[in-house]
């Protein structure tokens, strides 16, 4: 079960037969101010799954997605998507990066950021079209953003921030989508919204991974989980890998966690 | 090209300043002079690089000139009163525009300042090419200062005595008192201005009014910037506010080693630039800054802690060079 | 105006402009700074004729550097660059000389290059500095504008000192002279110009997304360590080719203040980019009238003070963001919430009475509003001055219009279906819920309020047992027997 981070990636090497999964990595390292932060990661990701990434502060878990992406520098080893590496396959990532990344009094619109979305598809040069509008206007319509288009987006609150973060993603029409934290600091109605969204991207058979710091929702919200703190403590389907033992591993001796983690564990019992 | 740049001796590079008993008088002052603004400058510099305002002490160095140049309008004369008096407003006035604009408005904090040091310096520069004749300054000076002009003064035997000590002209003297008055308010507030730099949360927690030390630390810049201008001009002030600290941080990591750091570099600026200035010929306070510089790239090279060299052999020895961008790309294949 | 001004005509009207500077009127006269008998009367005059080639290079080069650096400058602005922008300007200092001993002349070409590569060194140097050690940006940024500048200052005093070193104006590029803009630097500007209109709109998305989220536009596939130093690149560019005119010490000006200018008063950046370029324009154009004036006047400061000028304009009265604006609009609407109060207040009285008699008396809104007879006459003048009450002949009584009387109806309303929605939906004791209300009646807006209605299913009760008004009660006054033709119930047209 948990050995899934392990399985060998043999499948890679016949091309036609299968697909390569989405997200391969093999032995990563990646460390800040000559202190590791990652190490040795191993990790493939079957596509079409819906995968949390949970962990301490500190354990890593932005840093892994920007390392995959290529916005940090790796010490060792490497990563592919769907079986080639990140640049050659840039169109099939989807990426919503943390809220606080960006400066939100920038002067664009909702509109302007969605349509950012479209920008990778267009290459250098070209401007928006209106097909690319039609489809940043469907992506507004699905997180419910569409009647605020128009607006500057400091004038939006948290969560209507967050869903226009996720209605750019969308409009990268992407495979697999990479979101960093996007259910820090919003309220309930968008918290749901969001996990509506993403159950129907897995149903259209895309890959997810969500870094997420809350356990007790975890569990509910995931189809798989990785635990991760600086290594992999494990990874495979949310019933075998959420379990007390292994979460203690993960999170090490921080009561309060641990007792929120025996709480949840025992709900699930 | 070859034409200006003198040939180099070590000899006369070392010895020149010194040999003619005159030039060595009116040297010795000019090296008193930058010693005495380093060492002002480069304490109060510490506390803006720990609090990440050393851009604040720059727009505050341009800005004290309209202050000045009123003051001269206002008073006729070149009296220290008037001049300290309008610096200190500009100088605060300056602070209360940065916070202003970035307050109340979008606009961050860096363009704030911009804004606001650049408006000021623009009207001293208007008022002293409107007023030329009653303000005794021009616009060179302004920039690069006249600290060379000390040394016939000193020579002229105008000194101003305190309790029957000769302290050279009236700049130096004041520079002097300024320095003094300087480190005094440095150790009795020594731990405000540490906790308030440190962490204001914590200050305002042990009843300390992070505010005041606020406005405080820009008045009391003001009053430095406007003592130190007449003699390195407005902006090469701002190298004299940084670069002292900065090059000590590089060495030390406890507070009270980078403030005695600050006053040996001080005094090895000074020196070292009145000998650069009389090998080139060129202006001192420029100079001063030039050396400055150079101890910044010697410590930045040659530092124990993060020196370059250090970083060097370091990542040689570990076999962990930092990757480039490229990496992904390269170790992918 | 500006607001108005939309790329097309922006473009229109500087080939109109140039086209005119260039060919207008062929009376060669003496250069700007020479004349100092003149009146300024005369001297504007001068200007304004365009008659004088030197004014005329002034002029266009004023207006070529305004539009680049606003240009760039709104890039600068939203990246949080102001300082890069002030450190590359000084660090140009030591290029600027040497470019000038390359042959002991002011040789455009030779300077362009010099400045350019000292301003890139300078920037690459905080890079540097920020990259191997603890120091923060600021710190670096500071050093390397001081100690750039003081090796530029060292050199420029050494060629001073030569004979040939002081006729030849290198220190018009501390404080900047547009007179001393000859033909090849004005050529040098236009192709500046020219060259970063071009790159910045065909690359406008590229540089809007790694403005923005520079992470994102990195997985997206965009180069965003070339665009960065593409602007880099312009932005000295721009630095150098304004040295001339507006000098090292404000160049920075230029580029920041126009561009926060713009910040303030539009949302969007092709909006903010327009802007910045036309408040650049301007303050080009006051810069060289000004310092046309006087024989010493520099050129620069007077730039920067016309920028600032437009800075402090859209700070104080920008339609969205104006400080002004902002104290007005509370003003006026602490004013409205007062009316609305007093409004509510008769509402109150006339209930209190069950609706008999249409006017309400002074003596009546004193008592209900436990203020003085002063204060209650103020009030319904408030009211009378807006048209929702008037006055009988005595001055003692007063009258809601009908826009009052729904005015007054609404606000009540508001209120005991804020309440009730308190202590329903939320659960707030009956007896919490008035202060929250009297806030959040002035602010509920039409659709809120007919959410509220069905959430509470068209109550009529508020939790105090009291009727809420209802459209009916608007129309209720209409129905009030025997009265004029002209009284409408409490809204009396007088």
């Amino acid at each position: 079960m948990i050995s899934t981070a392990r399985q060998p990636t043999s499948a890679l090497g016949q091309a036609g037969a299968t697909e390569a999964p989405p997200l391969e990595i093999h032995d990563l390292t990646v460390s800040y101010h000559k202190k590791p932060v990652l190490w040795g990661i191993d990790l493939v990701v079957p596509a079409g799954k819906l995968v949390g990434i949970v962990g301490p502060n500190g354990a890593g878990k932005s840093t892994l997605i920007k390392a995959v992406m290529g916005l940090l520098p790796l010490n060792s080893g490497w990563v592919k998507i769907y079986g080639k590496s990140f640049q050659k396959n840039l169109k099939r990532v989807g990426y919503v990066p943390q809220r606080e990344s960006v400066d939100w009094d920038f002067p664009v619109n909702v509109m302007d950021v969605v349509l950012m979305g479209r920008y990778g598809h267009l290459g250098l040069i070209k401007r928006p079209s209106k097909r690319d509008r039609e489809i940043a206007r469907e992506c507004l319509d699905k997180v419910k953003m569409l009647p605020y288009s128009d607006r500057q987006i400091s004038n939006l609150s948290g969560g209507q921030q967050q869903r226009v973060f996720l209605a750019r993603a969308l409009a990268q029409e992407s495979d697999v989508y990479f979101m960093d934290e996007p259910f820090s600091g919003v309220d309930a109605a968008t918290e749901s919204a969001i996990i509506t969204l993403l159950h129907e991207l897995r149903a259209k058979g895309k890959t997810i991974l969500v870094v997420h710091h809350d356990l007790p929702t975890a569990r509910n919200y995931f189809d798989m989980l990785l635990l991760l703190n600086m290594r992999v403590v494990a990874f495979g389907p949310t019933e075998e890998v959420f379990t007390y033992e292994l979460l203690q591993k993960t999170y090490g001796g921080r009561l309060t966690i641990l007792s929120e983690v025996a709480e949840a564990v025992r709900q699930k019992v | 090209m070859s034409e200006l740049i003198p040939p180099f001796h070590w000899h006369t590079f070392l010895f020149s300043p010194w040999n003619d008993p005159l030039i060595a008088t009116s040297n010795f002052w000019i090296v008193l002079m930058g010693f005495m603004v380093a060492t002002a400058c480069g304490l109060v510099g510490n506390y803006l690089i720990v609090r990440r305002m050393a851009l604040v002490g720059d727009a505050i160095s341009h800005s004290v000139l309209p202050g000045i140049a009123i003051a001269f309008l206002v008073s006729q004369t070149r009296g220290s009163t008037a001049m300290f008096i309008g610096a200190l407003i500009a100088g605060i006035v300056t602070t209360i525009i940065i916070e202003v604009i970035h307050k109340k408005t979008r606009v961050k904090q860096d363009a704030a300042i911009g804004i606001a040091f650049t408006s000021l310096f623009a009207i001293g520069v208007i008022l002293i090419s409107l007023f030329a004749a009653q303000i005794d300054l021009d616009q060179e000076c302004v920039l690069y200062g006249e600290i060379g002009y000390i040394g016939p003064e000193a020579l002229a035997g105008e000194h101003t005595r305190i309790f029957g000590i000769p302290l050279g002209p009236i700049t130096v003297a004041r520079m002097i008192l300024v320095t003094i008055a300087t480190c005094v308010l440095i150790a009795l507030f020594y731990k405000e201005l540490l906790v308030s730099s440190f962490d204001p949360g914590l200050a305002s927690s042990l009843g300390i009014n992070a505010t005041m030390v606020h406005y405080g630390l820009m008045s009391w810049l003001s009053v430095v910037v406007v003592s130190s201008f007449e003699s390195v001009g407005a902006i090469l002030v701002i190298g004299m506010l940084i670069l002292p600290g900065a090059t000590a941080a590089l060495l030390t990591a406890r507070f009270p080693r980078i403030l005695l750091l600050t006053v040996l570099n001080a005094a090895l600026s000074s020196l070292g630039g009145v000998h650069l200035a009389t090998w080139l010929n060129c202006s001192p306070a420029g100079a001063m800054v030039v050396m400055a510089s150079l101890l910044f790239s010697a410590a930045w090279i040659f530092s124990p802690h993060d020196g370059l060299i250090r970083r060097w052999y370091y990542m040689r020895g570990a076999g962990t060079s930092e990757p480039s961008e490229a990496t992904v790309e390269l170790t992918s294949k | 105006m500006f607001f108005m001004l939309s790329k097309r005509t922006f473009i229109y009207l500087l080939t109109a402009l140039g086209y005119f500077l260039f060919f207008a009127g062929n009376v060669e006269a003496a250069r700007i700074g020479d004349i100092s008998e003149m009146s300024i009367g005369e001297q504007t005059a001068r200007f304004f004729s365009f008659q004088d080639p030197a004014v005329r290079y002034a002029v266009i080069g004023s207006i070529l550097l305004g539009i680049t650096c606003g240009l760039l400058g709104s890039f600068i602005v939203v990246r949080k660059m102001a300082l890069v922008g002030d450190t590359l300007s000084h660090a140009v200092l030591p290029g600027v000389a040497l470019g000038f001993m390359w042959n002991m002349t002011k040789n455009p070409i030779a300077i362009f290059i010099g400045a350019t590569i000292a301003g890139l060194i300078g920037t690459a140097v905080v890079n540097l500095i920020k990259q191997t050690t603890r120091l923060k940006e600021d710190t670096a940024l500071g050093m390397v504008l001081a100690g750039f500048f003081a090796v530029g200052i060292c050199m420029i005093t050494m060629i001073q000192q030569l004979p040939t070193g002081n006729v030849s104006g290198i220190d018009k590029f501390l404080f900047g002279q547009a007179a001393a803009i000859g033909k090849d630097d004005l050529i040098l500007m236009a192709t500046v110009t020219v060259l970063t209109l071009l790159i910045v709109g065909i690359f406008y998305k590229e540089f809007l997304v790694s403005s923005f989220d520079a992470g994102f536009a990195r997985v997206a596939g965009f180069p965003v360590q070339v665009l960065h130093y593409t602007l880099m690149l312009l932005l000295a560019f721009a630095v150098v080719i304004s040295l001339q005119a507006v000098g090292v010490v404000l160049v920075s000006a230029m580029l920041i203040t126009p561009a926060a200018a713009a910040y303030l008063l539009t949302d969007r950046m092709h909006k903010m980019i327009w802007l910045a370029a036309g408040f650049g324009m301007l303050a080009g154009l006051v810069g060289a009238f000004f310092s046309f004036l006087g024989p010493s006047l520099p050129t620069g400061p007077f730039m920067v003070l016309g920028a600032s000028a437009v800075f402090a304009t859209a700070f104080f009265f920008g339609p969205k963001h104006g400080v002004t604006t902002r104290w007005w609009q509370q003003r006026s609407r602490a004013k409205r919430m007062n009316r609305e109060n007093t409004l509510k207040s008769i509402y109150h009285v006339l209930e209190d009475r069950a609706f008999k008699g249409e006017s309400v008396s002074l003596e009546e809104l004193k008592i209900r509003r436990a203020e003085s007879f002063e204060e209650a006459h103020q009030r319904a003048r408030e009211l009378a001055a807006h048209d929702l009450a008037t006055f009988d002949a005595k001055k003692s009584q007063i009258y809601l219009t009908p826009d009052g009387w729904q005015r007054a109806c609404e606000i009540v309303r508001n209120h005991r279906l804020w309440e009730l929605y308190l202590t329903n939906a939320v659960q707030f004791a009956a007896d919490h819920v008035h202060e929250d209300a009297e806030k959040i009646e002035h602010v509920l807006g039409d659709e809120v309020v007919r959410e509220i209605e069905k959430r509470l299913n068209y109550a009529t009760k508020d939790p105090h047992g009291r009727d809420i008004p209802g459209l009916r009660d608007v129309e209720k006054g209409k129905r009030m027997d025997g009265a004029p033709a002209e009284t409408i119930g409490y809204g009396r047209r007088t």
